[in-house]
């Protein structure tokens, strides 16, 4: 096994790559009574079109198959349900989708191996039957409609709506009533025979484990199952530029909801981190709570919380998101965009740009406080190629020139768009 | 993980959690008072007034530097209603010392300091809370009120226990309301902010790895701290979460239209409660009816009739109710009351197994001892203790759970009637 250690924050990752092709993570937590464990497959709601280990051509499932499959996994042959079963154990069981990975996982303080036994068995024992996913078009169906009544969901789908022209990540990850209507057992089968093949799967452990110890008892409920090759996945070419500057929505809200998305394209393998930080410091600088332009929208009462800021990025697409109320999203538009120009020109000040910098770093070690958040950051940055303590490694060499280089080159007006919901 | 508590003065209170888990150090204030119709808007809008400065922290931009230069240490704040009690909490969380480049920061006295500062030391502007930050801060409560319907399923809650509790304290919102807020100004909120901060009950947290000799001293620095030492003592004047007898209401029907695609059922249950153990045979009785995945709502609602994507129920322990809610389509209303009914009356008939007493027992457990390894939960869960006078250590919480027999949930389900149901829709 592979050891990392962290001295920054003392803690260290245990990392193996088994013969099947599939990673498991260790990050013990000494005296911790909960663990958590969470095993994902590189196999999201972007991934519609693709090509079968093995086959010639590509083939193109409808949207939704991938939280469509996660919803089915639980459903076992003896007419059992995983969740229940589990939940039964006393655990807290769960399951994911995102758009680029599928995640299935337990918090428990007791009976870890016998939830394991049932997590590992599911996700390797897919029972699909006609009348078992037709049922399922009626939950989620359900789910769908919850969806529809969040203002917050619409509101982020329409910015990458209004940001995308082909790329699959503007679609909502369930797919749509219409779309899972289409979705049938085969479909079922062929996408879980694609991508839940170990050499496409990461398993993330952490808790008071010894490292050596459950790294055989995971290799010993792994179904003997080989690599079938890399599996190609096909993205339509996106076009640089945003499809339009601004999309509206009307719904029942007391104030309207906003976001202001900046459509970027994924940086480099080497740079991806940098950049992932250097944009957070960036944020935090234009729009953070000691930032002057928060001071002058707050005082004039056009927000009255700071709007969340975020860099949502896989290896395919990247963008910022900056989402929050607002009684003028225009109004708070047109400001953060002359604020950017105002600093291209001025250059950054290098105490603010520490000072958020050392605010960052705090950040990043608190995200070592809780076994679920741990473990979820190593997977979900693993499909995206990072192992997440390079986040604290490289902080330090963020500096303010690079800064500017990542504000000239992203902050770009004719790449942003401003979504909002109102009455 | 060692717990202490100690009374400074009156009606002043230092707990001190000293726990080696988490990388940061979480202090906490907390001030009780009872919650009222005339004063529940008042409370609501000095909590926002606090964290925009203080006399030696003016601006919110001069709060926040700091802050970032203590590597982001992160200020929060609510109010909340526990029991007949508003609550305004104020946390500071930053982190501990041995996970910072330079060690010789000493995070957890600043973060006391910064943060008794903001709460105990307001800035003023002859003798009266300055005037632009109360008349923004008004703004910004009346925001936050008429949020009210941005969440449906929230709101769907909200509304059912207003019309639960209608007149009493319980039944208020916790920021107040709208046609309040033009009497609020600079003035009177200062001498309501006098008045709370003179006689509520103070609850000041610390959770982090304090050992025995930084125990001493910090318990030390606090009790001379400027801003602490200003404080009178008193008698707390706030509302113990006892058990209070219910009268058995009838059955209550109330319907609201919004624009909304998906119709928002809440069913808000009466127990009638009698001692303080059958609390925890109802959150037993809580677990069985719909507090997880195997529970008899989840599988009856969702998955046999798929009516549902959500179907739970949740016990507000300080109360003595249940809430049951269910995200449904509008046409299903009937079918899903029916359901819902029929599991109230399996769980008063004994119509649930053995089983399903030990997965709720289980569950429960499992968030029990989870609780010392998140921070503000186990802040939470001392205070709630501290509010109800009912000591437990963890260890016996778990064995008193593990007590609970089927026939004790059973005898619990025949003290528990509907009192409202809630229906959101279109």
């Amino acid at each position: 096994m592979q050891v990392i250690e962290n001295l920054k924050i003392k803690e260290k990752l245990y990392t193996e790559k088994l013969e099947n092709g599939m990673t498991v993570m260790i990050i013990p937590k000494k005296d911790t009574q909960k663990k958590y464990v969470i095993w994902g497959t590189h196999y999201g709601s972007n991934d519609s079109k693709f090509v079968i280990p093995g086959n010639k051509e590509a083939i193109e499932v409808p949207k939704g198959v991938a939280h469509f499959l996660e919803h089915k996994m639980f459903e076992q042959e003896n007419g059992k349900n995983s969740l229940d079963v589990l939940t039964a154990l006393g655990v807290e069981a769960n399951a994911y989708t995102t758009n680029d990975h599928t995640a299935y996982l337990f918090e428990c303080t007791d009976k870890f191996y016998e939830a394991l036994d049932e997590l590992m068995d599911y996700v390797q024992h897919p029972y699909f039957t006609d009348e078992n996913v037709e049922k399922e078009k009626g939950i989620i169906g359900q789910e769908i409609m919850m969806y529809d009544d969040y203002p917050e969901w619409k509101v982020y789908l329409n910015t990458l709506e209004a940001m995308y022209h082909e790329h699959p990540v503007k679609l909502d990850i369930t797919g749509t009533i219409e779309t899972i209507s289409h979705i049938d057992k085969e479909v079922l089968y062929n996408c879980y025979n694609t991508f839940y093949n170990p050499s496409n799967m990461v398993l993330v452990v952490c808790g008071d484990f010894e490292p050596e110890e459950i790294l055989k008892e995971i290799e010993s409920r792994l179904l003997d199952k080989k690599s079938e090759g890399e599996i190609k996945r096909i993205y339509p070419t996106e076009s640089e530029e945003i499809v339009q500057s601004a999309i509206n929505q009307n719904m029942e809200v007391s104030m309207p909801l906003f976001t202001i998305g900046i459509k970027d394209k994924p940086a480099d393998e080497k740079e991806k981190v940098k950049k992932h930080i250097a944009i957070e410091i960036l944020l935090n600088l234009i729009l953070g709570r000691s930032s002057e332009l928060y001071k002058e929208l707050y005082n004039e009462g056009v927000i009255f919380a700071q709007p969340s800021l975020e860099y949502e990025f896989t290896s395919d697409y990247a963008h910022i998101l900056i989402t929050g109320q607002a009684t003028n999203p225009e109004e708070l538009f047109d400001k953060f965009k002359n604020k950017i120009s105002e600093i291209m020109q001025n250059g950054i000040n290098e105490d603010d740009f520490n000072r958020i910098k050392k605010m960052i770093y705090g950040g990043y070690v608190k995200e070592y406080n809780d076994v679920a958040e741990i473990a979820r950051m190593f997977l979900s940055d693993s499909f995206k190629g990072i192992n997440s303590f390079d986040y604290i490694e490289e902080i330090g060499s963020v500096n303010v020139e690079y800064g500017k280089q990542v504000l000239d080159i992203v902050f770009n007006d004719y790449k942003m768009v401003l979504s909002t919901v109102k009455k | 993980m060692k717990y202490k508590k100690q009374e400074i003065r009156k009606g002043i209170n230092i707990h001190i959690i000293n726990t080696d888990r988490f990388k940061t150090n979480l202090v906490a204030i907390f001030l009780t008072t009872p919650i009222t119709r005339e004063e529940v808007t008042y409370d609501a809008v000095i909590s926002s007034v606090l964290r925009r400065g203080s006399k030696n922290m003016q601006t919110q931009e001069q709060i926040s530097k700091e802050l970032e230069n203590m590597y982001g240490a992160a200020f929060d704040c609510g109010i909340d209603k526990t029991g007949d009690n508003h609550i305004l909490r104020f946390y500071l969380e930053s982190i501990n010392d041995k996970y910072l480049p330079q060690n010789d920061e000493k995070m957890l006295k600043s973060s006391c300091e910064k943060l008794l500062e903001i709460v105990f030391n307001p800035l003023t502007e002859g003798q009266v809370f300055k005037k632009e930050y109360v008349e923004q801060e008004k703004e910004n409560v009346k925001r936050m009120i008429e949020g009210k319907i941005d969440n449906k399923a929230r709101y769907a809650m909200d509304r059912c226990i207003e019309e639960m509790y209608k007149g009493k304290p319980y039944g208020l919102y916790k920021y107040g309301y709208i046609e309040d807020l033009n009497n609020i100004n600079e003035q009177n909120l200062y001498e309501h902010y006098q008045n709370l901060i003179d006689s509520c009950k103070i609850d000041i947290f610390i959770s982090g790895p304090v050992d025995e000799n930084e125990e001493q001293k910090i318990q030390k620095d606090i009790e001379e701290n400027e801003n602490i030492k200003e404080l009178k003592e008193r008698e707390a004047n706030y509302i113990k979460t006892a058990i209070v007898d219910k009268e058995v209401e009838q059955e209550k029907i109330i319907t609201d239209s919004m624009e909304v695609t998906q119709g928002k059922l809440v069913l808000g249950l009466d127990v009638q409660l009698k001692t303080e153990e059958e609390k925890y045979i109802t959150s037993v009785y809580n677990g069985i009816l719909g507090g997880s995945a195997t529970s008899k709502l989840f599988q009856e609602v969702r998955e046999k009739a798929s009516l549902a994507y959500t179907a739970s129920s949740s016990f507000i322990r300080h109360k003595g109710n249940i809430m049951i809610n269910c995200g449904i389509e509008i046409k299903n209303y009937e079918k899903a009351l029916d359901i819902i009914r029929k599991q109230l009356e399996d769980m008063k008939s004994g119509n649930f197994t053995e089983e399903d007493l030990e997965n709720s027992k289980k569950g429960i457990i499992s968030v029990i001892k989870g609780i010392e390894d998140e921070q503000d939960t186990e802040i939470t869960y001392y205070f709630g203790q501290e509010l109800s006078g009912d000591k437990m250590e963890i260890k016996k919480y778990i064995e008193t759970i593990q007590k609970v027999t089927k026939q004790n949930v059973i005898d619990i389900a025949n003290k528990i009637s509907i009192n409202t149901i809630y229906f959101l829709k279109d």
